[in-house]
């Protein structure tokens, strides 16, 4: 079981570490309260992403306070903050950067390469289906990669370097979708919902009588590649990896664990990178319960975020009105959390 | 909350008063587009206003930076415009040891008050840029961030949609504006006073009534007003009522609409209506106020979709329908 492995590593400093991860984490959460209101969820899976060097597509209309709660976020986090409004006309070199000609003190004429807003730690890419696939895939290769070549020189970002691309969800006459290989580079995708009565009324509190509150520093870059490290250490379980695996594996149709849902209405299923978000995000789910150790709960609460963008649905889901929401909701009521028979392994 | 001080109350409605009676002077036959714009600056929105061409809104503008002590400027948006042209250019510049060196050279929206004509025929990246510096309140060229001088107002104008060779701007583009307001061609009337007025020799002289320290005391004074809970409910109801997606929503907008407003919308309503309330005096907005800004607000929030573009519906149609509900009826 998973607390045996706990056990085996000192326990008084990985606690200390783990509190401390807590706090920090609490910390953040508190400070985006200040201006954010509501989507505790979000911004909470956004941290974990942040956390783990993941990238995170939100997808939500217009004016829910996307750009806001990127902004408080690098603020808090004492990070670089660039943002890019993604647009038909946007070109690669306008996100990478280009080489200008310029003369120095000799008179001589040398190429100068003017760095794009690429080169920051936390990049708004906002309304990222507008822009060409050529400008899209230039800024996907930087976040997958972590650094950027132009001009056949290779640059290397800043760590940490995290995307945060936002999606408008209504279907719109001159957009780009995203193919399903570049979904796959983000880590999770989040929904960022209307706000309720409730919340839209603590919005005109805070916006409508005053000056926006002052953001403290909490954290430091740092202190987020510290948190980086303590999450790679966390243990995974034996049956937890299998649960996570056997998990993403069913989200393919033909795959042996598919259910019968997945095999009705999914196209294709997930990628080995959505196991690795299931178990990295899960770690942190772990750490900030207190535990030093992955359950299958936290793979759990991590799913639909890890999931919902690499299953395609086809043509019966769609029509039906199916979501892949509906699907990944199926899957963990039918996915056992222990395997019943090791031999098919 | 406390009470505001009344003389600052006074100060403010007079001065509105003053802006405008000079700027009526200067424009004549837009009464209401004058004061619609006057509110959307003292809320500290950005006003988009739809026109035909040659109908005055550059004048209007102007006669704003006339009124108001305000650094003016004027960008005619076109198809091959830039963003540099907008923002500014490092231009490499030569010092007095004959060394080169790179130098930012201010663009235009180096202002207070910028007039964007005809926003809509330039392609979307130049759009995007002037909207990130309007919301933004900075401006980021090459690495370095130039904070703009408050206060700060963006009008921009735009053709109407018909028109060929123009961009439209997407939907989180226009809701970046607080108000949009439609310039109707004058009466006969309204002609005939303006081919006197213009043919007859001279300028009108304009009186300064405030500047922008002043300005920027009154919208400090704007967001003080009280927001009672009446005034909240009426403003999240209207805006829920024409949500298509939301469970208060009406049939007609369930039916009729693509989109609804973002929450910015709720807070335009607010901000609006307490500026309405000081204009009358009063120190607390009420219901009434928000339903006087309610059509400059969600005019362009709501989304059509393809049945009520078939049908002929417009926003104002579905306003109305809300304020007659009973979820309205019964806080205004």
């Amino acid at each position: 079981m998973a607390s045996k492995i706990a056990a085996d590593v000192p326990l008084d400093a990985v606690a200390a570490e783990i509190k401390a991860f807590d706090t920090d984490f609490q910390r953040v959460m508190n400070e985006v309260g200040k201006m954010i209101v509501g989507m505790r969820d979000v911004v909470e899976k956004v941290v974990i992403a942040m956390i783990t060097g993941g990238n995170v597509l939100l997808e939500g209309v217009p004016g829910l306070g996307k750009t806001q709660l990127v902004k408080v976020l690098s603020q808090a986090l004492q990070i670089d903050f660039r943002r890019v409004q993604f647009t038909p006309d946007l070109m690669p070199a306008d996100i990478l950067g280009t080489n200008m000609v310029t003369e120095d003190s000799t008179g001589k004429r040398t190429l100068q390469f003017q760095r794009g807003p690429v080169f920051t730690h936390l990049l708004l890419a906002d309304e990222i289906n507008r822009a060409t696939p050529r400008t899209q895939s230039a800024l996907l290769e930087a976040m997958e990669e972590h650094s950027v070549t132009v001009g056949g020189i290779t640059y290397k970002l800043e760590e940490p370097f995290f995307v945060l691309a936002t999606q408008n969800p209504v279907e719109q006459a001159g957009t780009y979708p995203l193919p399903a290989a570049q979904l796959d580079k983000f880590m999770f995708k989040l929904i960022v919902g209307y706000p309720t009565f409730e919340e839209l009324d603590e919005v005109i509190e805070r916006t409508t009588s005053s000056v926006p509150p002052e953001i403290e520093r909490v954290t430091s870059r740092d202190e987020i590649l510290r948190m980086r490290q303590l999450v790679r250490s966390v243990p995974v379980a034996g049956h937890v990896e299998s649960y996570a695996a056997r998990l993403a594996l069913a989200t393919d149709p033909a795959s042996q664990y598919a259910t019968e849902m997945v095999r009705k209405f999914i196209r294709h299923g997930s990628s080995p990178r959505g196991v690795l978000a299931l178990i990295l995000g899960g770690k942190i789910r772990a750490l900030l319960d207190g535990r030093y150790s992955l359950g299958c709960g936290d793979i759990q609460n991590i799913a639909p975020a890890a999931l919902r963008h690499r299953l395609a649905i086809n043509f019966d889901g769609e029509s039906d009105g199916i979501t892949s929401d509906d699907v990944i909701a199926d899957l963990l009521k039918q996915v056992p959390e222990f395997e019943e028979d090791r031999t098919k392994m | 909350m406390s009470r505001l001080p009344e003389t600052e109350v006074k100060q403010f409605q007079r001065a509105f008063s003053d802006l405008e009676a000079e700027m009526s002077k200067a424009v004549v036959g837009c009464r209401e587009i004058i004061r619609d714009m006057l509110i959307c600056f003292f809320a500290g929105g950005n006003l988009l206003i739809e026109s035909s061409p040659g109908l005055g809104k550059t004048l209007l503008v102007k006669t704003l930076s006339r009124v108001i002590d305000l650094k003016f400027s004027r960008v005619q948006f076109t198809p091959d415009l830039m963003p540099a042209d907008i923002l500014g250019t490092n231009i490499v510049a030569e010092g007095s040891d004959g060394k080169r060196y790179f130098e930012f050279q201010k663009g235009p929206i180096f202002t207070q008050l910028l007039l964007a004509d005809e926003i809509n025929r330039a392609t979307p990246k130049t759009q995007s840029a002037l909207l990130e510096a309007m919301q933004e309140r900075r401006v980021t060229i090459a690495g370095k961030t130039y904070d703009l001088e408050q206060p700060y107002f963006v009008v921009a104008t735009q053709n109407p949609q018909d028109t060929d060779g123009t961009y439209s701007m997407p939907e989180a583009q226009l809701d970046r504006f607080f108000f949009k307001l439609h310039l109707e061609k004058p009466d006969i009337g309204g002609m005939r006073e303006i081919s006197q007025q213009s043919s007859s020799a001279g300028d009108v002289e304009l009186r300064r009534i405030i500047n922008g320290v002043q300005a920027e005391a009154f919208k400090k004074l704007v967001l003080a007003v009280e927001a009672p809970r009446s005034l909240r409910q009426f403003a999240i109801r209207l805006v829920l009522l024409t949500q298509p997606g939301s469970a208060m929503s009406l049939p007609s907008a369930k039916k009729y609409l693509r989109y609804g407003s973002s929450p910015r919308g709720v807070q335009a309503l607010i901000l609006g209506a307490k500026v309405l309330a000081l204009i009358d005096g009063r120190d607390t907005a009420e219901p009434k106020d928000a339903m006087g800004v309610a059509r400059q607000v969600l005019g362009h929030r709501l989304m059509l979709n393809f049945e009520g573009e078939a049908e002929n519906v417009t926003p104002t149609i579905i306003l109305n329908e809300a304020f007659k509900s009973k979820e309205l009826s019964t806080v205004a």
